[in-house]
This record gives structure tokens, C-alpha cells and sequence, in this order.
């Protein structure tokens, strides 16, 4: 089972990835910083169990918090911004970030090992999970506890006030603020949310992965990051989780028997997907007709108003 | 009544021929499993290696196959994946082939970045029951960053050891080449091979036979492995994996004005650099490559600006079994060169292996079968290369290979040196 638990470990980070570019979606930021943030996760919670040798609860929790404190900072400048010029600004946020660790040496010595970053060579033995005797099945708890909490978290914001706002901002910027919305607490509150989501997911991400270098955190992924909410539509916080299901369990880890043509049916795939269903695999039609037909559903709500996203 | 003798002889012999070919007659398999990179910037390297592997898993069977600890012969069996190169991919194959296979070995993943994660999910220290890491034997033929097998008692590897090899080249060097003093050259910074053993090995292999530093002494460089490293890379000009444009780089080159140029990165950029050098009529009189480009995919891309160019590498078709392999390998759609011939003797140390501590190959001895490979694995002190002895480290889970300088020249890598009878 080990293979299945690694995947579903696999599926949890990555969904949490996606659920960081989420919730900045839904306020019409489309951020590629999210890569960034999940990068300064990984590097501040290794460091914290590794070098200073803390448990992983709160070197997890440190990491997510000094990712949120730089998507904070990130937040206003980017105000500035939108659309194209924002992908540009956050993509060289992002390079900035895996710049800043392709040049960190800090080696320490721990027990007469010497660990901790070093620079190109990458940081290894993160092995928080092995050393303290979890196993794969603890691990994917582990991963899964924060996945089922920041869902439900994102999950309820969307069906209170809060999400009502973030959805309004994303649809007509200019209509909320003439609602009185306040744009500027609005657009950094969820990027700094994204950034403690990002943060989270590069922690479990380090101590999953037990290595990471500068190459780890590439544009690539943060591709990945936006094409999970995207792919699996805005209109319900499930259809990230689905998307990164879709990509990770079946086009990457269900394809990989056919080995070459892998790539190229990727790619097929996902281009086919975003053609049968342009708002997400879980557009908001879907999440009515699930909701009445679990005897929840309602004509109108949070859930379902970026249908046409 | 009826007559039952008519159909009495051919049912019996369909029976005899149906218990002939049932499961319990049918031909053992000992599953041995391979994952590198077949998609990505790095495919050619796994699409080499299995060329390879492929090649001898066949030589084994055609001998004979492998013999089990009953006597009875094995046929020798094993499957590939692509991991394409990705520490996540690289682990969960690792996953799945340890807990969904019976495979009782695996040969990868093919690059260092992917095998330092994927070594770091296997249990640290044998035997100890509060580390919950893979307990499953590896064998790696490509990843040659140094220092990566000790991540964990269950991984090996069979790849070349670098800091003699470029020891040994530059005595050669200062030797061979009197006139020659001054060096200069740079690496792809953002990658840990590239970056890591020419900033701490190649460069204070460098010093330590003389040579000087073109631009003027680097500071920290004493000799030692990894003196300096920092500062070597601040007085190179260096590029990136991804790099199209070598201009600036080579033009720092040419005004070093050294006597010996040292390009140290994989074959996709050694060209890159290579023909801007040439194009700039930058003429050195020696130039050194990094072990991973003393490859075909230079002498296919870049023949003639490589030419001259001279790289220490553990596999040259210098014997008539090297020759042989590079030979299988081109019909399996590859090549061989030091990181994908060692998939061959990694096949023949498993078998070996297999053969000297007498598996069972059941389902049920799959785990002590597993740990027996690994202690065999450890106890070897020797095994035979393709073209020598390989020593083994056996504290590090390391190899020490003999190896040969190979030169760039008319197309083809032409051996110039062949230091094993004093290795």
C-alpha cells in the first residue's frame, strides 16, 4: 500500500498547492507566486526540523506563517498590477525566491552530520517522517488533516459573507468597490491566505519529498499551482482536488504504463478537458445539481456564481 | 455403453501437455525493475539505459539465467519506468515498485537531484526498527553527485568516483603537457553535478598539480576537495542547463587567455559553449569536459568544435565486452557511455549476488530476499567492469572504477590514456 498512501501524499500536497492559487482566483488574481511561497515553506520549515531540530508541527506552521508574511508583503505591491502585468510580477517573485535558495549554503553540524542547504547541491535528508518512525499511512493522515481543514476552511468562506466578497471583487472589481468593498483588504487578504496555504503545502512537501533544491520550485509548478483551480473550475473549492486527482492520479501516475506517449496524451488530455468543459471540471452546474440533489440545493449562494468563469 | 478409447490417448495427452505448461511447471522469473528519465530534457539518459538493461537482462538469459539457492535456473525479468527525472515521480516509482512488484532490486533514477530525494524515503540504517524508510535494495547507474549512496544503507552506487579521476587527470596533464600552466572555465551553476564537481573537485584538482587560475589566484583554493568552492564559482563565467546564449561566457574565456579551458556541464550545454568558442576562435591549447559529456550525444551534436577536447571516463569500448555492449546498445535503440554501461554490470553484480546468497523468489521470502541482496550487495569488495575491476567502498555504498582519458577526435571519442594498469 505503500505506493497508494505516497500517491494520496502526492495528491494532498499538490491539492493544497492548488487551493493556494484558489482562493486568489476567486478575487481575479491570477498569481504565479504561489511556486514562491511554497518554495520559502519547504526551505523554512526543513531548516526548522532539521538544523534546529523541531518537531514538524511547528516547523510546519512557522513555514506557512513566513510564507503568509511574504505573500502579505507581495500583496500590496501587487495591487498595482493586474492580469498579464501580475502573472509577469509574480513570476519574477517566484525566480527571485528559487534564486534566493539555488545561492543558500548553511551547513550546520547536527549529531556530527552535516546537514542543511547547500546551494545547488540542494538540501537533503529531510527525514522528519522515517526518522520518527511514521509511516506512509500516519504520513497520509498527517497531510490529509490539513487538506480536510483548509478545505472546509475555504469550503465555509464560501458560503459566508467573506466568500461572497472575494467572488464579487473577482467578478467586477470596479462594481464592489462601488458596493464598498474594500479592494485593498480584500485582494491582500487572499493573497496573504494563499501564502500560508502555499507555505503549508511546501512544508508537508519538504518532509514528503525528504530533498529539495532550487529546480524543485520551477515555473512548471507554478503553473501547476493556477492549472489546478482552473482546470477544475472556481465554483467549488472540490473541483481542485478533482483537477489535481485527474493529474496527478490519472494522467501522471495511471498513464505512466505507456511510457513515451505519456507526455504527448498529457498534454491531449488536458486540452481535451478544458474543451468539454471550459469552466472546470466541476462547473457550476455541476455543484447545483449535486447540492439538489443532496436536498441542499438553492437557486442562488456562494457556490456556483463563477459558473461562467 | 460408450467407447472411450478413441479419445482416451489424446486426453491424456492434452492433460500431460496442460500440466507441462500449468503455474507450477511454467519457467521461474527473477524481476529486477529500472526507472530514469524517458521524458524531459534528460531522456536520452534512460532511454540509454535501458538500451542497456535490456541488452543484459538477455546475455543472462542466454547464459543460462540465474541460479536460485535450489538449483533450479531463473529467468531473469524486468520492467521500466519513466520518472522522468522529478524527486516526486522518482520516489513514488521507488513506492510502487517496492510495495506492488516483486522486483527484488531497482537500477536508478537516473539524475542525482531526483536520486538525493529518492534515496532519503529508504531506511537510513539497516536493521533499525524506528526508521520507517524503504527497505528495498538499489543499485544506481547514472546519478554521480558525490556522496549520494550514503544517504541510506539500502542504496549503491556503481558510477564513477570523480575526485580520482580528475586527480589522475591533471597529473597526466601537468605531465603529459609541460608548457601548459594556466587554466580558466566555468559550469551550468543550477546543476548540483555540473556545479558541484567542478567548483570543488576539478578546479582544486587543478591547483593541486600546479596549474594556475588565469585571471589570477582564486582565493580559498588550496587543493583540498571543496576549498573555495564559493569563490571559484565567482571568478568563473558560468551558464545555465537551459542557456541558448554562450557570448558573453565564451568571450570571458578567450580574454582569460588560459592555456587550458575547462567546460564543466552536460552534453546539451558542453555544445552550446563549445560552438561559441569556436565561432569566437577562442583556441586553447587543451580543453577538459565534465565525465557526463565524454557521451555520443557530443560527438553527435558538436564534433567539431569538440575536437581535442579530453574528458576521463569509465566506459570505453576498449575491451571486446565494452565493445560488445556498445554494439547491443545501438540495436536497443541506445548508446553506451559511462553512466548507461553501468546499467550491464549492474545486471551481472545482481546476478551475482542473487546466485551467492541464495534467494527463494517466493512471495514469502520476498522481503528476506530483498535484505539478503542488500547484504551481499555490501559485502562485495570487487566486481568485474566492463573494462576492468571495480573496487567497492563498502562503508559508503560507493564504487571506485577504473577508467581511461578520452579524447574528441575525428567524431569520435579516441582513447589517449589508459591509466588502469596503475589504478
Amino acid at each position: 500500500m505503500a505506493f497508494y498512501f505516497g500517491l494520496l501524499q502526492t495528491i494532498g500536497i499538490h491539492t493544497l498547492l492548488g487551493l493556494s492559487a484558489y482562493i486568489l482566483l476567486l478575487t481575479g488574481q491570477l498569481s504565479l507566486a504561489q511556486v514562491g511561497f511554497f518554495a520559502i515553506g519547504a526551505y523554512v520549515s526543513g531548516i526548522l526540523t532539521v538544523i534546529f531540530e523541531y518537531h514538524i508541527v511547528p516547523g510546519l506552521f512557522l513555514g506557512a506563517l513566513v510564507g503568509g508574511l511574504f505573500a502579505f508583503l507581495v500583496g500590496f505591491p501587487a495591487l498595482r498590477v493586474k492580469g498579464l502585468m501580475l502573472v509577469v510580477a509574480t513570476i519574477a517573485f517566484s525566480e527571485i525566491v528559487r534564486l534566493f535558495f539555488f545561492n543558500l549554503n548553511w551547513r550546520v553540524s547536527v549529531n556530527g552530520v552535516e546537514v542543511g542547504p547547500d546551494s545547488t547541491q540542494g538540501f537533503r535528508e529531510i527525514r522528519f517522517y522515517a526518522a520518527n518512525g511514521w509511516d506512509t499511512l500516519d504520513v497520509v493522515l498527517f497531510v490529509w488533516l490539513f487538506v480536510v481543514i483548509v478545505m472546509a476552511l475555504l469550503w465555509w468562506l464560501d458560503r459566508v459573507r467573506v466568500g461572497a466578497t472575494l467572488r464579487a471583487v473577482g467578478a467586477d472589481e470596479l462594481a464592489a468597490q462601488s458596493s464598498g468593498v474594500n479592494i485593498v483588504a480584500v485582494k491582500v487578504s487572499a493573497m496573504t491566505g494563499g501564502g500560508i496555504i502555499a507555505g503549508l503545502a511546501g512544508g508537508l512537501y519538504a518532509h514528503s519529498a525528504t530533498y529539495v533544491d532550487h529546480l524543485t520550485f520551477s515555473v512548471l509548478l507554478a503553473t501547476f499551482a493556477v492549472a489546478y483551480p482552473i482546470l477544475g473550475g472556481l465554483s467549488s473549492v472540490f473541483g481542485t482536488l478533482i483537477a489535481v486527482i485527474f493529474v496527478q492520479g490519472v494522467l501522471i501516475e495511471g498513464m505512466r504504463f505507456l511510457g513515451d506517449w505519456r507526455n504527448i496524451l498529457f498534454g491531449l488530455l488536458i486540452i481535451i478537458a478544458m474543451n468539454v468543459r471550459p469552466a472546470g471540471l466541476i462547473d457550476g452546474k455541476v455543484v447545483l445539481r449535486i447540492r439538489e440533489a443532496l436536498g441542499t440545493g438553492k437557486k442562488s449562494g456562494g457556490e456556483g456564481h463563477a459558473e461562467t468563469r | 455403453m460408450f467407447n472411450l478409447k478413441p479419445i482416451m490417448k489424446p486426453a491424456v495427452m492434452a492433460a500431460a501437455l496442460s500440466a507441462l505448461i500449468s503455474p507450477a511447471f511454467a519457467e521461474e522469473t527473477v524481476l529486477i525493475a529500472g526507472w530514469g528519465a524517458k521524458s524531459g530534457p534528460l531522456r536520452s539518459f534512460g532511454v540509454n539505459s535501458e538500451a542497456v538493461l535490456k541488452a543484459a537482462v538477455k546475455e543472462v538469459n542466454d547464459s543460462g539465467g540465474i541460479m536460485l539457492s535450489d538449483g533450479r535456473n531463473a529467468t531473469l525479468e524486468y520492467i521500466y519506468f519513466d520518472s522522468a527525472c522529478n524527486a516526486e515521480q522518482a520516489i513514488s516509482v521507488a513506492r510502487k515498485v517496492a510495495s506492488e512488484t516483486s522486483a527484488l532490486i531497482g537500477i536508478g533514477p537516473t539524475c542525482s537531484g531526483a536520486a538525493a530525494a529518492m534515496f532519503g524515503v529508504f531506511q537510513k540504517t539497516v536493521g533499525d526498527d524506528s526508521d520507517t524508510g524503504l527497505q528495498f535494495p538499489i543499485l544506481t547507474d547514472t546519478a554521480v553527485r558525490n556522496g549520494l549512496a550514503k544517504i541510506s544503507q539500502w542504496t549503491f552506487r556503481n558510477t564513477p568516483n570523480e575526485p580520482d579521476m580528475y586527480d589522475k587527470l591533471f597529473a597526466w596533464v601537468a605531465k603529459t603537457y609541460p608548457d601548459l600552466k594556466t587554466i580558466y572555465g566555468g559550469t551550468e551553476t543550477d546543476q548540483g553535478h555540473s556545479n558541484g564537481t567542478y567548483s570543488k573537485v576539478i578546479v582544486q584538482a587543478s591547483k593541486r598539480h600546479g596549474f594556475d587560475w588565469a585571471t589570477g589566484a582564486i582565493e580559498g583554493v588550496t587543493g583540498d576537495l571543496g576549498s573555495g568552492s564559493t569563490e571559484v564559482l565567482d571568478s568563473s563565467s558560468n551558464w545555465l542547463m537551459a542557456d541558448t546564449n554562450f557570448s558573453v561566457q565564451a568571450r570571458a574565456f578567450k580574454k582569460s587567455n588560459a592555456d587550458i579551458y575547462i567546460i564543466s556541464s552536460h552534453p546539451f550545454t558542453t555544445c552550446g559553449m563549445l560552438k561559441e568558442l569556436k565561432r569566437r576562435r577562442a583556441e586553447p591549447k587543451l580543453m577538459i569536459g565534465l565525465t557526463s559529456s565524454s557521451s555520443a550525444e557530443v560527438m553527435k551534436g558538436c564534433p567539431d568544435a569538440a575536437e581535442g577536447m579530453i574528458i576521463p571516463t569509465s566506459f570505453a569500448p576498449i575491451t571486446p565486452a565494452a565493445e560488445k555492449v556498445a554494439m547491443l546498445a545501438n540495436e536497443n535503440g541506445g548508446d553506451a557511455d559511462l553512466h548507461s554501461a553501468a546499467a550491464w554490470e549492474n545486471v551481472m553484480i545482481i546476478k551475482r549476488v542473487i546466485e551467492s546468497v541464495g534467494i527463494g523468489n517466493t512471495p514469502e521470502t520476498l522481503v528476506a530476499d530483498r535484505r539478503m541482496i542488500r547484504d551481499g550487495l555490501e559485502t562485495l569488495e570487487m566486481t568485474d567492469g566492463l573494462i576492468g575491476e571495480v573496487q567497492r567502498v563498502q562503508d559508503e555504498g560507493e564504487a571506485l572504477k577504473p577508467y581511461v582519458f578520452v579524447q574528441a577526435t575525428e567524431g569520435k571519442w579516441a582513447v589517449i590514456h589508459d591509466p588502469r594498469a596503475m589504478q
